[in-house]
This record gives C-alpha cells, sequence and structure tokens, in this order.
C-alpha cells in the first residue's frame, strides 16, 4: 500500500534553512570590528587638569628664584633649584642624559660620549663635543676635559622648563638673551616639548634621525599621534617613559622595547614603554588580531608609516660625496620639494615624507658596533651598524617596523673599524667643514678620542636600524590584513615562517587545480557523448 | 509510476545546508588564499571561514546523530554487489539510453558507486579538513605547547588546500551526476521535494 503524498512543508523547511544561514552571518558580524565604548583614554585637558591639581608647589613664591642671574649663567640657576632639591643633581648624574654612556652586557661606551657610532653625524668624540653637547643636559660640555662631577653643571631648565623659551647653545649653555629668572619661576615636570627640544633633532635637524619623531608632534592632529595629539589621549613623552628618581626610562641602547614590566614591589616605579602597560596584550575584539600579538610587535600595524607630519626624515646620507666645491665654495642643492639633496658639508642625501617602514625580527637587543669594534665588510659591502637580533624562532622577538638609515662613512682600512673624524670646526682648524680634508680630519679626530689610527681610510656602506613606536594612528588606520597576508606585501621578504596569503606553494595550486581541471573535462567529455547520443 | 519519499525532512535540510556552507566555506577559502577570489575582503573571509567551518562541523554532529538513530548509516555501507554494472552504466550503458542496473528503494537508496563515494567524503575528505582546520586555528597555541616548527604549518596548510581542491572536484563530479537521473532534473528534484517517481512498478513493493 502506498503512503499517501505528504505535503512537504517547504516553509518549515526554508525557515531551517535560514536559520542554519542566518547564525553563522550573525556570528560572523559578531568578529568584525565594532567600535568600542569609550572607556576613558583620556583628553588632554584632563591629564593636564589633573597633573597641574596635583603640584604642591609654586615656584614663583620662592624667593632665591627671583634672581637676578647673570645672563647665561645656568649654574646659578641650578644653585637655586638645589638648594631645596638637594638631592636631584646627584639624581640626574648617575643617568645616560648626564654620562652619555651606557654600559651593555658588561661592556662599557655604548653612548655618545664613548664610542657609539652611527651614520649621521657619526661620532662626537672626534672634536665635536663642544657643538654636539647643545642637548647635553648640563653646562659647559665642551671636551673630554669636562667635569661630570660638578653639581652645579646639571641643566635643570632644559626639562623643566614650561615656557618654551629656554634655549641651549653650544657647550650646553643657556642663550643670553633668556630670562632665567622668569623661566626658573615657572618651573614644572617636562613636557613633549622638553623631551623634542633634543630628541625631535637628533642627526642634527628636526625629524632627521628618528623617523618617527619630529617637531610636529607638538601640533599634531590626532592622525599623527593618538598619544601625544591634543586631540587625542594628549599625553606626554613621560606618561610612559616614566622616571625613578631622575632615571627615565627608555635607553634603546640596553632595554628590550616591547617587555611588558611588572612591579617588583608595591610601589615600583615601572615604565610604560610596552604598548601592553597600557593596552594589555589582548586589546583587540578578534581573538585573531589578539593572537598576532605573539609573533607581531603593535607598532607594526599600527604605525602604517612614519614621518607623516610636516618634515622629511633623513634616508640616506653619503659622506664620501660630501667636499664638492663650487668656486671654490660649499654649496647646497635642493630638489622640487626642497628637500637638501646635496650639501658640501654632508655629501648627498634622501629625505623622504609618509616612508612605509621596513620589518625585522626583533627581540629587542639591537647589537651596536663601537669605534673600538673591527668588522668584517659582508659580500653585499653594506656594514650594518647595529644589526638587531632575532627570529621565528626566537619566543622574544616580533615582527617590528624600522626606520632603515642608510649611508657611507670613513673608516680604517687597515683596522678596519670606523673612524671619528673631527666634523665641526672652522677655516684652518683642520675640521672637516673647515678644510675638506679627510685625511687631516680623521687624524686630528682619532687623535682627540684616543683612538689608534692606522692612517688610512676609505669609505664603506653602512646600514643602521631604527625602531619605529611613535607617530601610532588611529586604530582606523591600523594596516589591513593583505598589506601582509599577500604575495606582494609588506613580509614578503620575512623568512623563517608560514605566513597565510603570502606562502602559496604554486605546485600545490597547480596540483589542485589540476584535479578540478581533470574532473570538469571528464564530465564534459562524458556530457558530450550523452548529448550526442540523446539526439542521434 | 509511483512516488515514494527518498529523502526524509532532515536529510534535506541537512544536504542543502551543508552544500552551501561547503560553498561558502571554499569562496571564502580561496580568498584567503589569494587565488584572485575578492568577495567578502580578507579581513571579513577569514571570520566567515572560520565560523562556518564550527556551524559545520555542528550540522556534522547533528547528521552523524541522525544517521545513527535512524540506521540510515547502513546506507553508505560499501558493496559490490552491482558495482561492476555500475561502472559499465556509466562507461557505455547510459549512452545507450540502458535503464539504471541498480533501482533505488528507501532501504538502498545509493549505488554502489555513491556509497563509495559519499563514504569516501564523509570518513575522509571531510576529517581531513576538520582536522587541518582546527590544527590550523591553533596552530599558535600548539605551537607554544608542544614546539612544532613553523614548517609544520606549512604542512598543514597544504593538505588542507589539497583537500579543498578535492572538494571542489567532488562537487563538479556530483553536480554533473545528479543529471544522470530519469530525467536530468530528476534527482535534484528528489533532493528539494523529498520525493521520487519510481517508474518500474514491479521491481519493489513499498508496502
Amino acid at each position: 500500500m502506498l503512503h499517501p503524498p505528504r505535503k512537504p512543508s517547504l516553509r518549515r523547511v526554508f525557515q531551517a534553512l535560514a536559520g542554519l544561514l542566518v547564525l553563522p552571518l550573525a556570528l560572523g558580524r559578531a568578529q568584525q570590528p565594532v567600535e568600542p565604548p569609550h572607556r576613558g583614554h583620556g583628553s588632554y585637558t584632563d591629564l593636564h587638569t589633573a597633573k597641574n591639581r596635583r603640584l604642591t608647589a609654586d615656584h614663583s613664591k620662592f624667593k632665591i628664584l627671583q634672581g637676578p642671574f647673570k645672563d647665561g649663567d645656568g649654574p646659578a640657576v641650578t644653585r637655586a633649584c638645589l638648594t631645596c632639591h638637594t638631592k636631584a643633581a646627584e639624581q640626574v648624574m648617575a643617568t645616560s642624559h648626564w654620562t652619555w654612556n651606557v654600559a651593555k652586557d658588561g661592556k662599557d661606551g655604548f653612548g655618545k660620549s664613548t664610542h657609539l657610532v652611527n651614520n649621521y653625524c657619526i661620532a662626537i668624540i672626534g672634536g665635536n663635543t663642544e657643538s654636539c653637547a647643545r642637548c647635553h643636559a648640563g653646562y659647559g660640555f665642551k671636551d673630554k676635559t669636562f667635569d661630570f662631577t660638578r653639581q652645579e653643571n646639571v641643566d635643570c631648565l632644559v626639562c623643566h622648563d614650561t615656557t618654551g623659551d629656554y634655549e641651549k647653545e653650544k657647550a650646553g649653555f643657556p642663550n643670553p638673551g633668556i630670562p632665567l629668572a622668569e623661566l626658573a619661576q615657572k618651573v614644572g615636570a617636562p613636557t613633549n616639548r622638553n623631551c623634542g627640544a633634543c630628541h625631535f633633532f637628533g642627526g642634527g635637524g628636526d625629524a632627521t634621525k628618528h623617523g618617527d619623531l619630529d617637531n610636529s608632534i607638538l601640533k599634531a592632529p590626532r592622525t599623527l599621534d593618538v598619544h601625544m595629539s591634543k586631540q587625542g589621549a594628549g599625553m606626554d613623552c613621560v606618561d610612559c617613559h616614566t622616571s625613578d628618581a631622575h632615571k627615565i626610562a627608555g635607553p634603546n641602547y640596553v632595554i628590550p622595547a616591547d617587555r611588558r614590566e611588572e612591579p617588583k614591589y608595591p610601589g615600583e616605579s615601572v615604565s610604560r614603554m610596552s604598548c601592553a602597560s597600557c593596552h594589555t596584550d589582548s586589546p583587540h575584539q578578534s581573538y585573531i588580531l589578539n593572537r598576532h600579538y605573539q609573533k607581531v610587535a603593535c607598532q607594526t600595524c599600527h604605525i602604517p608609516a612614519f614621518a607623516r607630519g610636516d618634515l622629511p626624515t633623513n634616508l640616506s646620507w653619503d659622506w664620501a660625496t660630501a667636499g664638492r666645491l663650487k668656486d671654490g665654495k660649499a654649496y647646497k642643492e635642493k630638489d622640487a620639494k626642497g628637500y637638501e639633496t646635496y650639501a658640501t658639508k654632508h655629501g648627498e642625501m634622501v629625505w623622504q615624507r609618509d616612508v612605509k617602514p621596513a620589518y625585522v625580527w626583533y627581540n629587542g637587543n639591537l647589537k651596536f658596533l663601537r669605534l673600538t669594534d673591527s668588522f668584517a665588510i659582508p659580500a653585499d659591502g653594506k656594514v650594518v651598524l647595529n644589526p638587531p637580533e632575532g627570529s621565528y624562532a626566537d619566543p622574544n622577538a616580533k615582527i617590528w617596523p624600522f626606520k632603515f638609515h642608510e649611508g657611507t662613512q670613513p673608516y680604517d682600512t687597515v683596522l678596519n673599524k670606523f673612524v671619528a673624524p673631527y666634523t665641526a670646526g672652522p677655516k684652518g682648524s683642520g675640521a672637516y667643514w673647515g678644510d675638506w680634508n679627510w685625511d687631516v680630519a680623521i687624524k686630528m679626530g682619532m687623535e682627540t678620542a684616543e683612538l689608534p689610527y692606522s692612517g688610512k681610510y676609505g669609505f664603506v656602506k653602512t646600514s643602521m636600524l631604527w625602531p619605529i613606536t611613535h607617530m601610532v594612528a588611529p586604530k582606523e588606520q591600523a594596516l589591513a590584513c593583505t598589506e601582509c597576508h599577500s604575495q606582494k606585501g609588506r613580509l614578503a621578504n620575512i623568512p623563517g615562517f608560514y605566513l597565510l596569503g603570502r606562502d602559496r606553494g604554486t605546485g600545490v595550486d597547480a596540483l589542485g587545480l589540476g584535479m578540478v581541471l581533470l574532473t570538469i573535462l571528464g564530465v564534459g567529455v562524458h556530457g558530450l557523448i550523452r548529448y550526442l547520443h540523446v539526439r542521434h | 509510476m509511483r512516488r515514494i519519499v527518498l529523502y526524509e525532512t532532515f536529510e534535506r535540510i541537512w544536504h542543502w545546508a551543508q552544500a552551501l556552507l561547503i560553498i561558502v566555506l571554499m569562496l571564502t577559502g580561496f580568498e584567503i588564499r589569494g587565488l584572485g577570489i575578492h568577495l567578502f575582503g580578507f579581513q571579513r573571509a577569514v571570520s566567515l571561514h572560520n565560523v562556518l567551518a564550527v556551524a559545520l562541523m555542528t550540522l556534522i554532529v547533528f547528521a552523524v546523530f541522525w544517521h545513527i538513530t535512524t540506521g540510515e548509516w547502513r546506507q553508505y555501507i560499501p558493496t559490490r554487489k552491482f558495482l561492476r554494472e555500475m561502472i559499465g552504466f556509466y562507461l557505455t550503458g547510459i549512452f545507450k539510453g540502458v535503464p539504471h542496473p541498480v533501482k533505488k528503494h528507501r532501504m538502498a537508496k545509493l549505488n554502489p558507486l555513491q556509497r563509495l563515494a559519499y563514504l569516501g567524503f564523509k570518513v575522509l575528505i571531510i576529517p581531513v579538513q576538520a582536522t587541518t582546520g582546527a590544527l590550523y586555528y591553533f596552530y599558535p597555541n600548539l605551537q607554544h605547547a608542544l614546539g612544532w616548527s613553523p614548517s609544520s604549518l606549512w604542512f598543514i596548510a597544504v593538505i588542507h588546500v589539497l583537500g579543498a581542491f578535492g572538494l571542489v572536484a567532488f562537487l563538479v563530479g556530483h553536480v554533473y551526476l545528479t543529471t544522470t537521473g530519469h530525467t536530468p532534473l530528476t534527482n535534484i528534484k528528489a533532493m528539494i521535494t523529498g520525493w521520487e517517481d519510481i517508474h518500474d512498478d514491479e521491481y519493489f513493493d513499498e508496502a
């Protein structure tokens, strides 16, 4: 007997199917980035109202700060400060802002006043200290006779001036036109302007050295720097680079940059230099995005480009081409954008705004070469001055964005070490910028630096890596997945691991496609024969 | 001629939901792989792929339960009976208009070739895709816990991708073979409505 034909409840079937479809779509939508509720990331006004509220002293009320101070007499101001802050100078003297020297792995000499070398101005110890020391947190650093133990030589104002009128000149002395008493009565905690006075101008000019630090940060829109922009969180450098007894967290020579610090005892001052210190290590709503934290630095996605402000950063500095004269005189050439492409003083240069970083495995350790270290020139002819340490296998290493700074600089061809030429000096002094003679400038520089020199020099290509960590963009500007997960993406050349979307074994795809094509061919032929038979 | 219910309601929902899930998984998967599909965008494709994979696994858990409780799993027991005839039918018979050598029955609705193909699909392709997919998703955790080398992810990915191409080939063959029924649309209609016309009244007695 037959069953009576049951009417299939198509509506029920449809509803069930629709249900199955909608469920995953709804879940899929839940994974999309959603604007999170405002979580009190702060504002410039809130932050600075709070900072001002906490102050317990109005320095304009202190008699000793009324002055008068002699024009340019910085040490007199310091003596006044020290009458109350009796231990402040002592604290500053223990820091690298004062010593310009850092020890690393039990070795000394990783600092400007010692044997660190770079491929911008090269080194200061070959007789250039006086002009470079306008960024020293002290007064009178002219040469190696400087008394590093004299407390009144500490420059309080460079970090604590709140007026923005403070200015340093040669050997770090204040510009004589500065009303010191007025400034002294208005001191306060360092702001971005204080730090920026030196750190924005590394390499001899605004934006030159770092790429992610320049004066445009002071008036940055939120799109340039979400943290420091007054439209963003309005933070100061010292909000992350915290200090403990004047020791400010951060010398990149010795501290792994992305290590989240935990206080070892209640009240210990820990640096907030790692993003995770504030944002935790899982700040995204998406589990998959959060897992990138294991191997990808936050900076990699959140700083799509550096030098996004008004100014270009220096990407290449070719000392070997310096010294050309026109009619016996030094000259400069600029390109259409007004960027300096050649200067007799510096050689050929390359400048760029809005630069895409290069990406490298990095565990926080840059292995700096010093003037005292000999090196071998690799096959590609380029010596890396600070090779980063790290690989996929290194659990502390992440893919980090860097500014690569290329250069050509003099070295001792016999000893295979870099040299510290005497560059800044007038005509007749023997300095390179006076007499345009490398032979003399290097010999004099190495003598001043008390370093051995064979007398023979040459030029070698060098590369230096600058970790990019400032100029964090708003999250809407974070890199899209395919910036890296694609064959010609930003990570096209990062070795040591399989990357989804980048590493497509073409053989595998060919095999798979072949399999599919053969099937299509098979059913096609079969179908065609059937069709022909039917027609027949 | 008479009509029988060949596919139960659940079976049809399961079939079509599974088909849809697998097709979207294919599209999202190939988009992620970078094979030139740009339908969802990478990020959405990844989310969708992961969520749909879980949806498919859930559906399969229900399907397994259904197969066990209804005894329908027996439909997939491989048999050599009529196997030779089936191969012969597809190779020559079908062109000459020879009747299908295996008649459909409520309790034996799959011919021996279908049994082999679907069994392979169920016990080989799907488990391989599910396993490699899960290993892929949890790779960072596994690598951390078990010290797996980076190249093992490459290996997992290769298997998953080959499995995906296998699924595409399966889909092509599967869709084509649905046209080999009494009329080209007979089988698909049966899969939609559940009813199939049986044209050989003497062959089976449903009662």
